[in-house]
Protein backbone atom coordinates (compact mmCIF):
# COMPACT_ATOMS: atom_id res chain seq x y z
CA UNK A 1 0.00 0.00 0.00
CA UNK A 2 1.34 3.45 -1.04
CA UNK A 3 1.78 5.61 1.38
CA UNK A 4 -0.62 8.35 2.07
CA UNK A 5 -0.69 11.56 3.36
CA UNK A 6 -2.68 12.05 6.26
CA UNK A 7 -3.97 15.52 5.92
CA UNK A 8 -5.39 14.34 2.58
CA UNK A 9 -9.13 12.99 1.74
CA UNK A 10 -9.21 9.93 0.78
CA UNK A 11 -11.64 8.84 -2.17
CA UNK A 12 -13.57 7.04 0.06
CA UNK A 13 -13.93 10.54 2.81
CA UNK A 14 -14.10 12.71 -0.58
CA UNK A 15 -16.94 10.77 -1.51
CA UNK A 16 -18.51 10.75 1.66
CA UNK A 17 -17.84 14.39 2.03
CA UNK A 18 -19.44 14.89 -1.82
CA UNK A 19 -22.88 12.99 -0.78
CA UNK A 20 -23.10 15.35 2.34
CA UNK A 21 -22.59 18.18 0.79
CA UNK A 22 -24.94 17.68 -1.95
CA UNK A 23 -28.02 16.39 0.30
CA UNK A 24 -26.89 19.88 2.52
CA UNK A 25 -27.35 21.69 -1.02
CA UNK A 26 -30.66 20.32 -2.12
CA UNK A 27 -32.26 20.70 1.62
CA UNK A 28 -30.95 24.46 1.95
CA UNK A 29 -32.28 24.96 -1.04
CA UNK A 30 -36.04 23.80 -1.18
CA UNK A 31 -35.83 24.78 2.83
CA UNK A 32 -35.24 28.47 2.54
CA UNK A 33 -38.17 29.06 0.12
CA UNK A 34 -40.56 26.95 1.90
CA UNK A 35 -39.50 28.11 5.19
CA UNK A 36 -40.15 31.60 3.62
CA UNK A 37 -43.66 30.66 1.78
CA UNK A 38 -44.82 28.89 5.20
CA UNK A 39 -43.73 32.77 7.16
CA UNK A 40 -44.83 34.95 4.59
CA UNK A 41 -48.35 35.46 6.14
CA UNK A 42 -47.26 36.16 9.11
CA UNK A 43 -45.62 39.68 7.83
CA UNK A 44 -48.49 41.33 5.62
CA UNK A 45 -49.36 44.01 6.84
CA UNK A 46 -53.41 44.09 7.32
CA UNK A 47 -55.00 46.97 5.02
CA UNK A 48 -56.57 49.15 7.11
CA UNK A 49 -60.05 49.52 6.00
CA UNK A 50 -62.92 51.99 7.41
CA UNK A 51 -66.62 50.77 6.61
CA UNK A 52 -69.83 52.89 8.22
CA UNK A 53 -72.17 50.71 10.61
CA UNK A 54 -74.73 53.03 10.33
CA UNK A 55 -76.74 55.81 12.22
CA UNK A 56 -76.51 55.46 16.09
CA UNK A 57 -78.85 58.11 16.72
CA UNK A 58 -81.85 55.36 17.80
CA UNK A 59 -79.80 53.31 20.14
CA UNK A 60 -81.26 53.43 23.25
CA UNK A 61 -79.20 53.97 26.48
CA UNK A 62 -77.66 51.39 28.68
CA UNK A 63 -78.95 48.92 26.02
CA UNK A 64 -76.07 47.04 23.57
CA UNK A 65 -76.96 47.47 20.32
CA UNK A 66 -76.24 44.99 17.46
CA UNK A 67 -75.32 46.29 14.15
CA UNK A 68 -73.52 44.03 11.42
CA UNK A 69 -70.74 45.56 9.03
CA UNK A 70 -69.46 43.88 5.97
CA UNK A 71 -65.64 43.58 5.71
CA UNK A 72 -62.99 42.37 2.88
CA UNK A 73 -62.56 39.12 3.53
CA UNK A 74 -58.66 39.48 3.69
CA UNK A 75 -55.97 38.35 1.11
CA UNK A 76 -57.05 37.72 -2.04
CA UNK A 77 -60.80 36.74 -2.18
CA UNK A 78 -63.14 39.60 -3.05
CA UNK A 79 -65.86 38.53 -1.15
CA UNK A 80 -67.01 40.27 2.14
CA UNK A 81 -67.83 39.03 5.52
CA UNK A 82 -70.28 40.06 7.81
CA UNK A 83 -68.94 41.02 11.66
CA UNK A 84 -70.63 41.99 14.27
CA UNK A 85 -70.57 45.08 16.35
CA UNK A 86 -72.38 45.58 19.58
CA UNK A 87 -73.30 49.52 20.38
CA UNK A 88 -73.02 50.58 23.71
CA UNK A 89 -73.94 54.12 25.20
CA UNK A 90 -74.31 55.32 28.48
CA UNK A 91 -74.61 58.82 28.83
CA UNK A 92 -72.36 60.48 26.44
CA UNK A 93 -69.50 58.06 26.06
CA UNK A 94 -70.18 55.34 22.96
CA UNK A 95 -68.71 52.27 23.36
CA UNK A 96 -68.37 49.50 20.06
CA UNK A 97 -67.60 46.43 21.45
CA UNK A 98 -66.84 43.22 18.76
CA UNK A 99 -68.95 39.75 19.70
CA UNK A 100 -65.42 37.80 19.63
CA UNK A 101 -64.38 36.59 23.18
CA UNK A 102 -61.56 36.67 24.18
CA UNK A 103 -61.18 33.70 25.74
CA UNK A 104 -61.47 31.09 22.57
CA UNK A 105 -63.01 34.06 20.05
CA UNK A 106 -66.59 32.56 19.99
CA UNK A 107 -68.98 34.33 19.03
CA UNK A 108 -70.70 36.18 22.49
CA UNK A 109 -74.39 37.79 22.79
CA UNK A 110 -75.92 40.17 24.71
CA UNK A 111 -78.22 38.59 27.29
CA UNK A 112 -80.86 41.00 28.36
CA UNK A 113 -81.96 38.66 30.99
CA UNK A 114 -78.41 38.38 32.73
CA UNK A 115 -77.93 41.73 31.84
CA UNK A 116 -74.75 40.61 30.26
CA UNK A 117 -72.77 39.37 27.55
CA UNK A 118 -72.82 35.89 27.48
CA UNK A 119 -70.44 33.11 25.51
CA UNK A 120 -72.14 30.47 24.84
CA UNK A 121 -69.10 28.56 23.94
CA UNK A 122 -67.40 28.25 27.78
CA UNK A 123 -69.40 30.09 29.32
CA UNK A 124 -67.68 33.92 29.74
CA UNK A 125 -69.57 36.44 31.06
CA UNK A 126 -68.78 40.28 30.38
CA UNK A 127 -70.81 42.93 31.67
CA UNK A 128 -72.14 46.24 29.47
CA UNK A 129 -68.79 48.23 30.10
CA UNK A 130 -67.15 45.12 28.52
CA UNK A 131 -65.46 43.99 31.34
CA UNK A 132 -64.53 40.42 31.73
CA UNK A 133 -66.12 39.39 34.91
CA UNK A 134 -67.18 35.37 34.94
CA UNK A 135 -66.09 32.20 33.65
CA UNK A 136 -62.70 31.97 31.65
CA UNK A 137 -62.33 34.83 29.91
CA UNK A 138 -58.64 36.48 30.47
CA UNK A 139 -59.47 39.89 29.23
CA UNK A 140 -61.98 42.67 28.53
CA UNK A 141 -64.66 42.21 25.58
CA UNK A 142 -62.69 43.65 22.47
CA UNK A 143 -63.52 46.93 21.06
CA UNK A 144 -63.61 48.32 17.33
CA UNK A 145 -61.65 50.98 16.80
CA UNK A 146 -64.08 53.93 15.41
CA UNK A 147 -65.43 57.27 15.03
CA UNK A 148 -68.44 58.80 14.86
CA UNK A 149 -69.25 61.89 12.69
CA UNK A 150 -72.77 63.22 14.22
CA UNK A 151 -74.71 60.23 14.49
CA UNK A 152 -73.11 57.63 12.15
CA UNK A 153 -70.62 55.06 13.01
CA UNK A 154 -67.39 54.14 11.27
CA UNK A 155 -65.24 50.96 12.60
CA UNK A 156 -62.01 50.20 11.18
CA UNK A 157 -61.10 46.11 10.86
CA UNK A 158 -59.35 45.98 14.17
CA UNK A 159 -59.16 45.99 17.83
CA UNK A 160 -58.07 48.75 19.97
CA UNK A 161 -56.03 46.04 22.18
CA UNK A 162 -55.05 42.73 20.60
CA UNK A 163 -56.44 39.80 21.32
CA UNK B 1 -55.65 -22.42 -19.19
CA UNK B 2 -54.02 -22.88 -16.22
CA UNK B 3 -50.71 -24.04 -17.11
CA UNK B 4 -50.47 -21.15 -18.94
CA UNK B 5 -51.94 -18.72 -16.23
CA UNK B 6 -49.03 -20.90 -14.29
CA UNK B 7 -46.51 -20.10 -16.39
CA UNK B 8 -47.24 -16.87 -16.01
CA UNK B 9 -47.02 -16.87 -12.45
CA UNK B 10 -43.79 -18.44 -12.69
CA UNK B 11 -42.62 -15.96 -14.97
CA UNK B 12 -43.88 -12.49 -12.70
CA UNK B 13 -41.98 -14.76 -9.55
CA UNK B 14 -39.09 -15.26 -11.32
CA UNK B 15 -39.14 -11.30 -11.24
CA UNK B 16 -40.50 -9.95 -8.49
CA UNK B 17 -40.37 -12.91 -5.84
CA UNK B 18 -43.84 -12.40 -5.01
CA UNK B 19 -44.67 -16.22 -4.20
CA UNK B 20 -42.37 -15.58 -1.15
CA UNK B 21 -43.98 -12.35 -0.43
CA UNK B 22 -47.24 -14.05 0.04
CA UNK B 23 -46.06 -16.64 1.79
CA UNK B 24 -44.48 -14.72 4.62
CA UNK B 25 -47.62 -12.23 4.43
CA UNK B 26 -50.09 -14.71 4.91
CA UNK B 27 -48.64 -17.48 6.74
CA UNK B 28 -47.39 -15.80 9.94
CA UNK B 29 -48.06 -17.57 12.97
CA UNK B 30 -50.43 -16.20 15.06
CA UNK B 31 -52.05 -16.92 18.74
CA UNK B 32 -55.31 -18.54 18.11
CA UNK B 33 -56.64 -17.67 22.31
CA UNK B 34 -57.86 -13.52 22.12
CA UNK B 35 -57.76 -13.66 18.63
CA UNK B 36 -60.98 -11.40 18.09
CA UNK B 37 -59.16 -8.84 20.82
CA UNK B 38 -56.34 -8.70 17.62
CA UNK B 39 -59.05 -7.80 15.16
CA UNK B 40 -58.94 -4.12 16.28
CA UNK B 41 -55.58 -3.33 14.45
CA UNK B 42 -56.66 -4.52 11.25
CA UNK B 43 -60.34 -3.12 11.47
CA UNK B 44 -58.29 0.22 12.52
CA UNK B 45 -56.01 -0.35 9.17
CA UNK B 46 -59.57 -0.76 7.20
CA UNK B 47 -61.58 2.06 8.20
CA UNK B 48 -58.24 4.56 7.52
CA UNK B 49 -58.37 2.98 4.13
CA UNK B 50 -62.03 3.79 3.62
CA UNK B 51 -60.96 7.42 4.86
CA UNK B 52 -58.84 7.22 2.03
CA UNK B 53 -60.65 6.07 -0.76
CA UNK B 54 -63.71 8.33 -0.02
CA UNK B 55 -61.27 11.41 0.86
CA UNK B 56 -59.53 10.92 -2.75
CA UNK B 57 -63.22 10.94 -4.14
CA UNK B 58 -64.20 14.21 -2.03
CA UNK B 59 -61.53 15.92 -3.34
CA UNK B 60 -63.18 15.52 -7.14
CA UNK B 61 -65.77 18.13 -6.12
CA UNK B 62 -64.97 19.79 -3.01
CA UNK B 63 -63.88 23.08 -3.01
CA UNK B 64 -61.61 24.16 -0.67
CA UNK B 65 -62.43 28.01 -0.47
CA UNK B 66 -64.22 30.65 1.84
CA UNK B 67 -66.41 31.71 -1.06
CA UNK B 68 -67.39 27.79 -2.47
CA UNK B 69 -66.27 25.45 0.08
CA UNK B 70 -70.24 25.67 1.88
CA UNK B 71 -71.41 25.95 -1.78
CA UNK B 72 -69.53 22.50 -3.06
CA UNK B 73 -70.73 20.19 -0.52
CA UNK B 74 -74.37 22.11 -0.55
CA UNK B 75 -74.34 21.00 -4.24
CA UNK B 76 -73.21 17.64 -3.15
CA UNK B 77 -75.81 17.81 -0.45
CA UNK B 78 -79.16 18.76 -2.90
CA UNK B 79 -77.98 17.62 -6.01
CA UNK B 80 -76.02 14.19 -5.55
CA UNK B 81 -77.37 11.37 -3.62
CA UNK B 82 -74.32 9.04 -4.48
CA UNK B 83 -71.94 11.76 -3.29
CA UNK B 84 -73.86 12.59 0.02
CA UNK B 85 -73.06 8.77 0.70
CA UNK B 86 -69.55 9.13 -0.14
CA UNK B 87 -69.23 11.88 2.14
CA UNK B 88 -71.23 10.21 4.49
CA UNK B 89 -69.09 7.09 4.97
CA UNK B 90 -66.38 10.04 5.07
CA UNK B 91 -67.50 11.35 8.33
CA UNK B 92 -69.09 8.20 9.97
CA UNK B 93 -66.08 5.71 8.86
CA UNK B 94 -63.86 8.77 10.79
CA UNK B 95 -66.07 8.65 14.07
CA UNK B 96 -65.77 4.53 14.21
CA UNK B 97 -61.97 4.99 13.70
CA UNK B 98 -61.76 7.24 16.69
CA UNK B 99 -63.41 4.71 18.77
CA UNK B 100 -61.66 1.91 17.48
CA UNK B 101 -58.49 3.06 17.06
CA UNK B 102 -58.62 4.09 20.69
CA UNK B 103 -60.00 0.73 21.69
CA UNK B 104 -57.10 -1.04 19.73
CA UNK B 105 -54.81 1.10 21.84
CA UNK B 106 -56.53 -0.24 25.37
CA UNK B 107 -56.38 -3.51 24.54
CA UNK B 108 -52.60 -3.10 23.51
CA UNK B 109 -52.04 -1.43 26.79
CA UNK B 110 -53.81 -3.81 28.49
CA UNK B 111 -52.11 -6.69 27.38
CA UNK B 112 -48.36 -4.91 28.00
CA UNK B 113 -47.86 -5.93 24.41
CA UNK B 114 -45.70 -2.93 24.31
CA UNK B 115 -42.88 -4.26 26.05
CA UNK B 116 -39.40 -4.99 24.32
CA UNK B 117 -38.80 -5.50 22.17
CA UNK B 118 -41.88 -3.70 20.88
CA UNK B 119 -41.63 -0.78 21.98
CA UNK B 120 -41.54 0.84 18.60
CA UNK B 121 -44.60 -0.54 17.52
CA UNK B 122 -45.98 1.28 20.81
CA UNK B 123 -44.46 4.48 19.73
CA UNK B 124 -45.50 4.54 16.09
CA UNK B 125 -48.93 3.45 17.19
CA UNK B 126 -48.98 6.94 19.51
CA UNK B 127 -47.74 8.43 16.62
CA UNK B 128 -50.71 6.93 14.00
CA UNK B 129 -53.47 7.94 17.03
CA UNK B 130 -51.80 11.80 17.23
CA UNK B 131 -52.20 11.90 13.50
CA UNK B 132 -55.62 10.51 13.32
CA UNK B 133 -56.77 12.75 15.99
CA UNK B 134 -55.02 15.70 13.87
CA UNK B 135 -57.13 14.25 10.42
CA UNK B 136 -60.48 14.29 12.57
CA UNK B 137 -59.67 17.79 13.59
CA UNK B 138 -58.56 19.20 10.25
CA UNK B 139 -61.39 17.50 8.32
CA UNK B 140 -63.83 19.02 10.83
CA UNK B 141 -62.45 22.86 9.41
CA UNK B 142 -63.20 21.83 5.80
CA UNK B 143 -67.08 22.06 5.25
CA UNK B 144 -66.98 25.99 6.17
CA UNK B 145 -70.79 25.75 7.96
CA UNK B 146 -70.93 27.06 11.16
CA UNK B 147 -70.41 24.21 13.10
CA UNK B 148 -66.84 24.04 10.92
CA UNK B 149 -66.13 27.87 11.03
CA UNK B 150 -66.27 27.90 14.92
CA UNK B 151 -64.19 24.70 15.47
CA UNK B 152 -61.72 26.15 13.11
CA UNK B 153 -61.45 29.25 15.05
CA UNK B 154 -61.55 27.80 18.79
CA UNK B 155 -58.82 25.14 17.49
CA UNK B 156 -56.45 27.23 16.03
CA UNK B 157 -57.05 29.51 18.77
CA UNK B 158 -55.69 26.99 21.42
CA UNK B 159 -51.97 27.42 20.54
CA UNK B 160 -52.44 31.21 21.01
CA UNK B 161 -52.09 29.98 25.18
CA UNK B 162 -48.56 28.69 24.36
CA UNK B 163 -46.41 30.57 26.50
CA UNK B 164 -44.28 33.22 24.07
CA UNK B 165 -44.37 32.27 21.12
CA UNK B 166 -48.57 31.46 21.55
CA UNK B 167 -49.36 34.35 18.48
CA UNK B 168 -47.04 33.46 16.29
CA UNK B 169 -48.27 29.84 16.13
CA UNK B 170 -51.92 30.75 15.86
CA UNK B 171 -51.14 33.07 13.32
CA UNK B 172 -49.00 30.15 11.15
CA UNK B 173 -51.64 27.92 11.13
CA UNK B 174 -54.60 30.65 10.43
CA UNK B 175 -52.13 32.29 7.83
CA UNK B 176 -53.41 36.03 9.79
CA UNK B 177 -54.78 36.72 12.48
CA UNK B 178 -57.83 35.95 12.43
CA UNK B 179 -59.92 33.08 10.54
CA UNK B 180 -59.90 33.00 7.14
CA UNK B 181 -59.19 32.06 3.35
CA UNK B 182 -55.62 31.03 3.95
CA UNK B 183 -56.78 28.89 7.28
CA UNK B 184 -59.11 27.08 5.29
CA UNK B 185 -56.19 26.93 2.22
CA UNK B 186 -53.80 25.45 4.80
CA UNK B 187 -55.98 23.09 6.90
CA UNK B 188 -57.05 21.47 3.44
CA UNK B 189 -53.44 21.19 2.33
CA UNK B 190 -52.46 19.59 6.00
CA UNK B 191 -55.67 17.43 6.13
CA UNK B 192 -55.33 16.07 2.50
CA UNK B 193 -51.43 15.90 1.88
CA UNK B 194 -49.16 17.09 5.14
CA UNK B 195 -50.99 14.85 7.74
CA UNK B 196 -51.40 11.42 5.47
CA UNK B 197 -47.75 11.78 4.06
CA UNK B 198 -46.80 11.12 7.75
CA UNK B 199 -49.27 8.51 7.92
CA UNK B 200 -48.98 6.00 5.52
CA UNK B 201 -45.56 5.43 5.52
CA UNK B 202 -45.95 5.19 9.77
CA UNK B 203 -48.54 2.79 8.74
CA UNK B 204 -45.88 0.83 6.88
CA UNK B 205 -42.91 1.10 9.73
CA UNK B 206 -46.17 0.08 12.63
CA UNK B 207 -47.20 -3.17 10.48
CA UNK B 208 -43.10 -3.48 9.31
CA UNK B 209 -42.50 -3.98 13.33
CA UNK B 210 -45.32 -6.13 13.96
CA UNK B 211 -44.28 -8.67 11.32
CA UNK B 212 -40.75 -8.32 12.44
CA UNK B 213 -41.19 -9.36 16.00
CA UNK B 214 -44.43 -11.44 15.66
CA UNK B 215 -47.51 -11.90 17.46
CA UNK B 216 -46.77 -12.61 20.92
CA UNK B 217 -50.63 -12.67 22.31
CA UNK B 218 -51.28 -11.51 25.42
CA UNK B 219 -51.08 -13.43 28.89
CA UNK B 220 -54.11 -15.56 28.44
CA UNK B 221 -51.86 -17.25 26.08
CA UNK B 222 -49.27 -18.15 28.33
CA UNK B 223 -51.09 -18.35 32.08
CA UNK B 224 -49.79 -21.65 33.90
CA UNK B 225 -47.44 -22.70 31.50
CA UNK B 226 -44.47 -22.04 32.98
CA UNK B 227 -42.79 -20.25 35.17
CA UNK B 228 -39.71 -18.11 35.17
CA UNK B 229 -36.91 -17.68 37.73
CA UNK B 230 -38.82 -14.56 38.35
CA UNK B 231 -41.84 -16.40 38.90
CA UNK B 232 -43.07 -14.99 35.67
CA UNK B 233 -45.47 -17.53 33.78
CA UNK B 234 -43.96 -18.19 30.81
CA UNK B 235 -43.80 -21.20 28.70
CA UNK B 236 -41.28 -22.24 26.39
CA UNK B 237 -40.85 -21.95 22.68
CA UNK B 238 -42.97 -24.98 21.16
CA UNK B 239 -40.11 -26.64 19.20
CA UNK B 240 -42.70 -26.77 15.89
CA UNK B 241 -42.76 -22.96 15.44
CA UNK B 242 -39.62 -21.25 17.05
CA UNK B 243 -40.51 -17.67 17.08
CA UNK B 244 -37.74 -14.90 17.58
CA UNK B 245 -37.00 -12.59 19.36
CA UNK B 246 -36.86 -13.65 23.32
CA UNK B 247 -39.67 -13.28 25.51
CA UNK B 248 -39.70 -11.71 27.94
CA UNK B 249 -37.35 -9.30 28.17
CA UNK B 250 -35.32 -11.38 31.13
CA UNK B 251 -31.74 -12.51 30.52
CA UNK B 252 -32.43 -15.84 30.36
CA UNK B 253 -31.99 -18.46 27.82
CA UNK B 254 -34.66 -20.69 28.81
CA UNK B 255 -37.25 -17.55 28.45
CA UNK B 256 -37.96 -17.82 24.65
CA UNK B 257 -41.63 -18.11 23.97
CA UNK B 258 -44.18 -17.67 21.70
CA UNK B 259 -47.89 -18.30 22.10
CA UNK B 260 -48.70 -22.21 23.38
CA UNK B 261 -51.23 -22.20 20.30
CA UNK B 262 -50.56 -20.65 17.40
CA UNK B 263 -52.55 -20.90 13.45
CA UNK B 264 -51.54 -19.40 9.98
CA UNK B 265 -52.61 -15.47 9.67
CA UNK B 266 -54.49 -16.89 6.63
CA UNK B 267 -57.08 -17.48 6.35
CA UNK B 268 -57.59 -18.01 10.39
CA UNK B 269 -57.05 -14.25 12.21
CA UNK B 270 -57.88 -12.98 8.64
CA UNK B 271 -61.41 -14.57 8.75
CA UNK B 272 -61.85 -13.04 11.92
CA UNK B 273 -60.38 -9.87 10.88
CA UNK B 274 -62.71 -9.71 8.09
CA UNK B 275 -65.83 -10.30 10.05
CA UNK B 276 -65.53 -7.31 12.20
CA UNK B 277 -63.84 -5.05 9.11
CA UNK B 278 -67.08 -6.17 7.13
CA UNK B 279 -69.65 -5.61 10.14
CA UNK B 280 -67.99 -1.72 10.85
CA UNK B 281 -68.24 -1.32 7.28
CA UNK B 282 -71.90 -1.92 6.92
CA UNK B 283 -72.46 -0.28 10.09
CA UNK B 284 -70.85 2.71 8.52
CA UNK B 285 -72.80 2.56 5.15
CA UNK B 286 -75.88 2.11 6.91
CA UNK B 287 -75.00 5.69 8.95
CA UNK B 288 -74.01 6.98 6.01
CA UNK B 289 -77.40 6.29 4.28
CA UNK B 290 -79.24 6.55 7.30
CA UNK B 291 -78.13 9.72 8.89
CA UNK B 292 -75.10 11.38 6.38
CA UNK B 293 -73.03 14.03 7.09
CA UNK B 294 -74.74 16.88 8.23
CA UNK B 295 -74.34 20.22 6.44
CA UNK B 296 -75.27 23.36 8.65
CA UNK B 297 -76.13 26.86 7.33
CA UNK B 298 -72.50 28.83 6.02
CA UNK B 299 -69.86 30.43 8.40
CA UNK B 300 -71.15 33.62 9.90
CA UNK B 301 -69.16 34.89 12.45
CA UNK B 302 -71.09 37.88 13.03
CA UNK B 303 -73.62 35.51 14.39
CA UNK B 304 -75.13 36.64 17.96
CA UNK B 305 -77.68 33.56 18.38
CA UNK B 306 -75.45 30.08 17.27
CA UNK B 307 -74.08 28.15 19.87
CA UNK B 308 -70.77 26.42 18.71
CA UNK B 309 -70.81 22.81 19.70
CA UNK B 310 -68.14 20.72 19.50
CA UNK B 311 -67.20 17.71 17.53
CA UNK B 312 -67.59 14.69 20.18
CA UNK B 313 -64.12 13.79 20.03
CA UNK B 314 -63.53 17.56 21.01
CA UNK B 315 -65.83 17.21 24.30
CA UNK B 316 -63.13 16.61 26.96
CA UNK B 317 -61.01 19.08 25.63
CA UNK B 318 -63.79 21.36 25.27
CA UNK B 319 -64.39 20.39 28.95
CA UNK B 320 -62.04 21.40 29.77
CA UNK B 321 -62.13 24.70 28.50
CA UNK B 322 -65.13 25.15 30.40
CA UNK B 323 -63.62 24.30 34.03
CA UNK B 324 -60.02 25.70 33.77
CA UNK B 325 -60.02 29.31 35.26
CA UNK B 326 -58.11 31.93 33.61
CA UNK B 327 -55.62 32.11 35.13
CA UNK B 328 -54.52 28.59 33.94
CA UNK B 329 -55.39 28.44 30.38
CA UNK B 330 -52.32 26.82 28.94
CA UNK B 331 -53.47 24.25 31.52
CA UNK B 332 -55.44 23.46 28.44
CA UNK B 333 -52.21 22.76 26.39
CA UNK B 334 -50.35 21.26 29.00
CA UNK B 335 -53.02 18.15 30.00
CA UNK B 336 -53.01 16.53 26.49
CA UNK B 337 -49.07 17.28 25.56
CA UNK B 338 -48.32 15.90 28.70
CA UNK B 339 -50.88 12.72 28.11
CA UNK B 340 -49.23 11.96 24.52
CA UNK B 341 -45.99 12.13 26.51
CA UNK B 342 -46.50 10.02 28.76
CA UNK B 343 -48.05 7.44 26.09
CA UNK B 344 -44.70 7.85 24.14
CA UNK B 345 -42.48 6.85 27.52
CA UNK B 346 -44.63 4.05 28.49
CA UNK B 347 -42.75 1.38 27.37
CA UNK B 348 -39.74 2.91 28.94
CA UNK B 349 -41.19 3.64 32.36
CA UNK B 350 -43.24 -0.13 32.30
CA UNK B 351 -39.88 -2.18 31.42
CA UNK B 352 -40.54 -5.61 33.55
CA UNK B 353 -41.02 -8.75 31.81
CA UNK B 354 -44.59 -9.23 33.56
CA UNK B 355 -47.82 -8.77 31.30
CA UNK B 356 -50.42 -9.89 33.29
CA UNK B 357 -52.86 -6.61 33.55
CA UNK B 358 -53.56 -7.35 37.01
CA UNK B 359 -50.24 -7.95 38.05
CA UNK B 360 -48.89 -4.41 37.18
CA UNK B 361 -51.15 -1.83 38.58
CA UNK B 362 -48.11 0.16 38.95
CA UNK B 363 -49.25 1.09 35.03
CA UNK B 364 -53.15 -0.07 34.95
CA UNK B 365 -54.27 2.06 37.68
CA UNK B 366 -52.78 5.71 36.45
CA UNK B 367 -54.38 4.60 33.06
CA UNK B 368 -57.36 3.65 34.74
CA UNK B 369 -57.50 6.54 36.23
CA UNK B 370 -56.47 8.14 32.49
CA UNK B 371 -59.54 6.87 30.81
CA UNK B 372 -61.97 7.81 33.88
CA UNK B 373 -60.76 11.39 33.17
CA UNK B 374 -61.25 11.50 29.80
CA UNK B 375 -64.79 9.37 30.35
CA UNK B 376 -65.62 12.22 32.99
CA UNK B 377 -64.77 15.17 31.21
CA UNK B 378 -66.50 13.74 27.99
CA UNK B 379 -70.29 13.18 30.59
CA UNK B 380 -69.79 17.04 31.89
CA UNK B 381 -69.15 18.41 28.39
CA UNK B 382 -72.30 16.21 26.68
CA UNK B 383 -74.51 17.14 29.99
CA UNK B 384 -73.47 20.98 29.23
CA UNK B 385 -73.77 21.03 25.92
CA UNK B 386 -76.98 18.68 25.63
CA UNK B 387 -78.86 19.77 28.57
CA UNK B 388 -78.37 16.00 29.67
Amino acid sequence: MAHRDPRRLSRRQFGILGTQVSGAVVAVLLGIPIIGFLLSPLFRQQQAVWRKVGDIAGVPDGEPTKFEVAFPQDVWTTAEENLAVYVVKSGANTRVFSNVCTHMQCPVRWDPALHQFLCPCHGGLYDINGLNVGGPPPKPLPQYVHRIDGTTLFVENRFTEEI
Amino acid sequence: MGRRLGAAYDWFDERTAIRSLLRKGLYEAVPVRGAWFYTLGSATLVLILLQLITGIFLTLLFVPSVTEAWQSLNYLKEHDAFGSIVRGIHLWSAYILLFVIGLHMVRTFFSGSYKRPRELNWVTGVGLFVLVLGMAITGAFLPWDQAAYWTAVVVTNIPYYTPFIGSFIRALWRGADTVGPITLSRTFGIHVWLLPAILFPLIGAHLALLRKHGEFGSYINYRGAYKSREGVDVPPAPAQRPIEPPYPAAPSEELWAAPLQTEDFYPHQTFKDGIVSAALVVVVFILAVAIGAPLEAIADPATTSYTPVPEWFFLPLDELLVLVPQQLIPLVLVLPTGGVLLLLALPFIDRGPERNPFERPAVMVPGAFAVLFVVILTLLGSGRLFNL
